[in-house]
């Protein structure tokens, strides 16, 4: 049975976070339309299945959640995005440097895969903690410290390698 | 490296924040959950008095009409047809609402609370509509569609299904339907539970459903179900009060509303189950064969 209760703090915690939710869709697909349109259908899930949710100090990470879900549904559907594996996605990634030789960290960022990008985005944007972005994304806190690690690292790596570009194109 | 990650939060924070979004954030939070609605008991007297007017004209289709003039009177013949239809339009939307009533029927019992449950269920509707026109401020356009009609499915010796269907179309569009079967010759009407010997059908049926899921999603990338086993969405399983019908070469078909097994742009989906899954686990083939 659902808990009305339950339903009305997820409602007010929605609509009190409902910028931070469309900012976090937005930056998946870049465009105001599919935004909104992941937040609606976020919010939909959200109370069609908020009898899950035991615990309301949870209903912020929950909520983040579905918005990765949904909106990572929305990518899969519009670049019909096959799934290949996190190091052919890198590689191809790097390969699109030379195209674009002042990228600044903006650039670098967008040029991780998704999965490097997510947490990055939820730790430094949406100031989550580590333990609640393991919770957004179902996994474990060490895999998610490892990961944003990596993410840094590759950040790293990019935008050194776009400073040398840029030192090289000067000389 | 810490400095320029703030930079790029202060450049995240600036994104836009369009003027609708709180509009589309209300209007998800108070859409009605799609389980049964309610019917409604306090009807307007406006509305009331409206339905009065139109079923004066009841509006039965020519076709049935000559049908029923050719035909010996002892026989019997079971129809469906539009009892009333309600049509309002301002403020920049609209509704169009057809009840569909069941005539010909001489289990009355049955024949009444359907078209009590129809009518209701309408009225219902209509009120919703009126009601959120009334909450406009002046000036202020509604944006909504609203219809509902219904449509014979399946119409033969032994079975009447009838689908009634709402499209709700506001920031984007849903439909919701609701189905009857009726066995003509034994005049009752059709449950899940009906037709099958036990409840193993329920297992069986969601099993199968998986199945054509998974496969329809590995042969059209376009498609996608909410089926992958670790998401918290995803769709688990029929119960018995699942929407289904009978189609015209007596398959059992499982019918879902939007949103409620796929993704929005997914629409309302259907799937038919073969009846060789379903044999063993049915009480006959009269219904389903």
């Amino acid at each position: 049975m659902k808990n009305p209760e339950m339903n009305q703090l997820i409602a007010a915690r929605i609509t009190e976070r409902q910028e931070n939710l469309y900012r976090l869709a937005f930056y998946y697909v870049k465009n105001q339309e599919d935004a909104l349109d992941i937040v609606q259908e976020s919010i939909r899930k959200a109370l069609a299945s908020s009898s899950k949710i035991k615990d309301a100090a949870s209903i912020d990470s929950w909520l983040y959640k579905i918005i990765v879900r949904t909106a990572l549904d929305v990518l899969r559907k519009k670049k019909k995005l096959t799934v290949a594996d996190d190091e052919t996605i890198e590689y191809l990634r790097r390969g699109e440097e030379d195209h674009y030789p002042d990228l600044d960290l903006q650039k670098a960022l967008e040029g991780l895969s998704v999965k490097y990008k997510t947490v990055v985005v939820l730790r430094f944007f949406e100031d989550l903690k580590l333990d609640e972005i393991a919770e957004v994304l179902e996994e474990n806190v060490s895999t998610i410290k490892t990961r944003l690690y990596k993410a840094l690292q590759l950040l790293r790596i990019n935008m050194t390698e776009r400073e040398e570009t840029k030192r090289w194109k000067k000389n | 490296m810490e400095k320029k990650l703030k930079d790029l939060r202060e450049e995240y924070l600036k994104i836009p924040i369009p003027k609708e979004l709180n509009d589309v954030v209300q209007a998800a939070l108070n859409e009605k959950p799609r389980k049964k609605p309610r019917i409604g008991r306090n009807i307007l007297v406006s509305a009331a008095a409206a339905l009065l007017i139109v079923t004066a004209s009841v509006n039965i289709s020519p076709a049935a009409a000559k049908a029923m003039s050719d035909i010996p009177i002892v026989e019997k013949v079971i129809k469906v047809i539009t009892f009333v239809e309600w049509k309002e339009e301002a403020n920049n939307s609209s509704a169009v609402i057809k009840t569909p009533a069941i005539s010909g029927l001489e289990n009355k019992q049955l024949e009444d609370s359907l078209n009590d449950k129809y009518l209701s269920e309408s009225k219902q509707l209509y009120q919703e509509f009126t009601d959120s026109m009334s909450k406009l401020k002046e000036g202020e356009k509604g944006n909504i569609s609203v219809e509902s009609g219904y449509v014979i499915l399946t119409d033969n010796e032994t079975i009447l299904s009838v689908q009634r269907y709402t499209d709700t179309i506001s920031a984007s569009s849903s439909t919701e339907s609701q189905f009857d079967t009726v066995d003509k010759k034994n005049e009752v009407l059709l449950t899940l539970n009906s037709l099958f010997k036990d409840d193993r059908y329920l297992q069986v049926i969601s099993e199968n459903i998986k199945e054509q899921m998974k496969r329809q999603m590995a042969e059209d990338p376009e498609k996608i179900y909410w089926v992958e086993d670790d998401d918290f969405t995803a769709f688990k399983g029929i119960d018995e009060n699942q929407n289904f019908y009978i189609n015209e070469d007596g398959k059992l078909v499982i019918a879902f509303n939007s949103y409620e097994a796929a993704p929005g742009y997914m629409g309302a989906v259907e799937f038919i189950i073969p009846t060789k899954v379903l044999s063993d686990l049915l009480v006959g083939d009269q219904y389903i064969h």
